[in-house]
């Protein structure tokens, strides 16, 4: 369950965030909806711990990230959260399924004996084994937003965030990636938190939030 | 994935910085590994040589220009001394042994020693190593038996081509000098009757003959002390030595058999291993320092570049630090990568320093070894001081990446996801 209660975050001179109340039940499918600048990614990345708030609650599977220190927030981050960026941002140094691993390390989940194969397993699953080895560089956009899924479920998080996953893909990659993430989701029981400017896609999801409202000016 | 493997990544993605970043580190510990090598090695040689005999008598002069030209064969003699001055030297009752060398000539450069056939059987034990030393060994032929006979260093055969049964000439003075203006004796041919083998020291590269050779040559009359009629002033003058080796009883009646030679005869003596430490505490001392100085700022200028090349791999991979931060890696381990590159760097630059030093010292050690007969051994175990040196190089490379690291722990995780 995600919750956010009376979330306020400055945004810059007499701008700010503020989100009254939202709530995400386990294993929700919900986008999080509205045009550029409305405050969607911020609000993304309050919940994830990318940001702090400057005043509210903020409480995941019952704790109050708010109250957590910075590497403890970075761990629970690491844990809980999977995400899906518009870019990809894969580690470019790194092959596919270093990607994976390397969100494995960060966090306790997992014996590190099991991260390989479940690694290995997630990429096959995604439709990625034969391209286990191959750097980001050599791969198509939409298999690079696949690795990225696979390394958003590595740790068995329970939520993940999607920010505009399928902002930089053709449309037949983006229906692919978005059937992928959606069944994903759905298979492990993950909380999905989609962003999108985008109604159609936003449509995808069983439930919506309105994000429109949330960034107001404020007197200085 | 561990930290390691990850800082390690990083580097292999940008091979071609990377590598120039660890070659100036290499250089620098090049040039400082090579520095304390060379110093201690030839320290070694020196020292060795220097304790080969006890004492070298000469004439007055500089004591160091004594030891280095009747031990090393590499200044010209101080002047000679009377010949009846080395007989009772030798009689004295605390003289192990004592023998005469007398210059005046060369060989293409190599010098020409006259000396007695006992000098080949002399031995002598290491003080530090209590190795049982023995500089002469002859390899081919025989030893002279009479004068105009000579016995060729190993590096003079090699060098000169000569063999047994070969005949040279020698030519007067200490320096090697072109047809025309050199005096040869041409009257007075050599005859290589053997050849010692390698020892690693100055004598490789001398020629020994007998003493009566030398004053053949230079028209000194010997054997039965009388000129015969029609001579030069030369040939009337009492026989003379350059320079007497002496090995006495003990080392402790150094300092005292000193004293009596000095007020005893019109010669002067020295302690040859005193006045090679004193070289190297003061010329040398200060050459090494000059040296060391500029292999630790080559180390200085690399710390440089570790950090200008590490503090732009950051700026340019702020968006790979966001996005390990966003998995879960705290700052702490991000400063942990960044200081492991920064540890890798140097420590590669460190082991390849390590082997341009060598292989630096190597090619000193050729041409020391052709030009003063000293070995110098590479790729040997690290002193204390070499040790202490690559400590600190590996910890001025760590403080270089704190910077960076820093810089990476200031990480605005949504900021620079955001912005990029």
């Amino acid at each position: 369950m995600v919750k956010m209660e009376r979330c306020r975050r400055r945004l810059g001179p007499g701008v700010e965030f503020y989100c009254e109340s939202f709530q995400a039940p386990p294993g929700a499918q919900m986008a999080l909806w509205g045009p550029s600048g409305c405050g969607k990614s911020t609000m993304l990345n309050l919940i994830s711990g990318l940001l702090r708030p400057d005043s509210g609650a903020i409480s995941v599977d019952g704790v109050d990230t708010t109250k957590l220190g910075e590497s403890q927030l970075d761990r629970f981050r690491g844990e809980r959260f999977g995400f899906v960026f518009q870019t990809f941002n894969l580690l470019a140094p790194f092959s596919a399924l270093q990607n994976v691993l390397i969100g494995m390390r960060f966090s306790d989940t997992l014996p590190s004996a099991e991260w390989k194969s479940r690694a290995t397993h997630l990429l096959e699953r995604v439709g990625l084994g034969h391209r286990l080895h191959s750097k980001p560089a050599t791969l198509s956009v939409g298999e690079r937003q696949r690795v990225a899924i696979a390394r958003a479920l590595a740790n068995k998080q329970k939520i993940v965030v999607a920010d505009e996953p399928t902002g930089s893909l053709d449309p037949k990659s983006a229906e692919t990636v978005m059937e992928l993430l959606l069944e994903l989701c759905r298979e492990q029981t993950v909380t999905l938190l989609l962003v999108t400017h985008a109604r159609e896609l936003a449509g995808l999801c069983p439930t919506q939030f309105d994000c429109s409202d949330l960034v107001r000016e404020v007197k200085s | 994935m561990s930290l390691w493997h990850i800082a390690w990544g990083y580097l292999w993605n940008r091979k071609f910085t990377s590598a120039l970043t660890i070659l100036s580190v290499a250089l620098g510990v090049g040039l400082i590994y090579s520095v304390l090598t060379l110093r201690e090695e030839t320290r070694k040689r020196f020292e060795e040589e220097g304790q080969s005999f006890d004492i070298v008598v000469g004439a007055k002069g500089s004591p160091l220009q004594l030891v280095l030209s009747a031990l090393y064969f590499m200044d010209t003699p101080t002047g000679n001394i009377r010949l009846s001055d080395y007989e009772a030297i030798k009689q004295n009752e605390d003289v192990e042994a004592a023998f005469p060398i007398s210059m005046g000539d060369t060989y293409r450069g190599f010098r020409i020693v006259g000396t007695i056939t006992d000098l080949f059987s002399y031995t002598w034990t290491n003080p530090v190593s209590g190795e049982k030393r023995k500089p002469f060994n002859l390899a081919e032929g025989r030893l002279f038996q009479k004068p105009m006979e000579a016995v060729l260093g190993s590096a003079v055969a090699r060098a000169e081509g000569l063999l047994i049964g070969d005949t040279f000439i020698g030519s007067h003075g200490f320096i090697e000098l072109p047809d025309g203006v050199r005096e040869d004796h041409v009257a007075n041919p050599y005859t290589v009757v053997g050849i010692l083998g390698p020892s690693g020291s100055p004598n490789d590269r001398a020629i020994f003959a007998d003493l009566a050779s030398v004053w053949d040559v230079h028209g000194q009359k010997h054997g039965t002390g009388e000129a015969p009629p029609g001579e030069t002033d030369a040939a009337d003058a009492p026989l003379e030595v350059t320079a007497v080796l002496v090995s006495l009883q003990s080392p402790t009646l150094r300092f005292q058999f000193v004293e009596f030679v000095n007020d005893t005869y019109n010669a002067m003596a020295t302690i040859p291993i005193n006045q090679i430490q004193n070289l190297y505490a003061s010329l040398l001392g200060t050459a090494k320092s000059v040296l060391l100085s500029v292999g630790y700022l080559v180390v200085v200028i690399s710390a440089i570049s570790i950090l200008i090349g590490l503090y732009l791999s950051i700026l340019q991979r702020r968006r790979d630090l966001a996005i390990m931060r966003a998995l879960g890696a705290s700052a702490y381990e991000i400063v942990g990568s960044v200081l492991i590159e920064a540890f890798l760097v140097t420590v590669l630059g460190v082991i390849a320093g390590w082997f341009v030093g060598n292989m630096a010292s190597w090619c000193v050690g050729l041409y020391l070894t052709r030009q003063y007969g000293l070995t110098i051994d590479v790729f040997t175990m690290l002193t204390n001081e070499q040790l202490v040196a690559f400590s600190i190089v590996a910890l001025v490379g760590i403080v270089a990446g704190i910077a960076p690291a820093w810089q990476a722990y200031r990480t605005d995780v949504a900021r620079d996801l955001a912005e990029l």
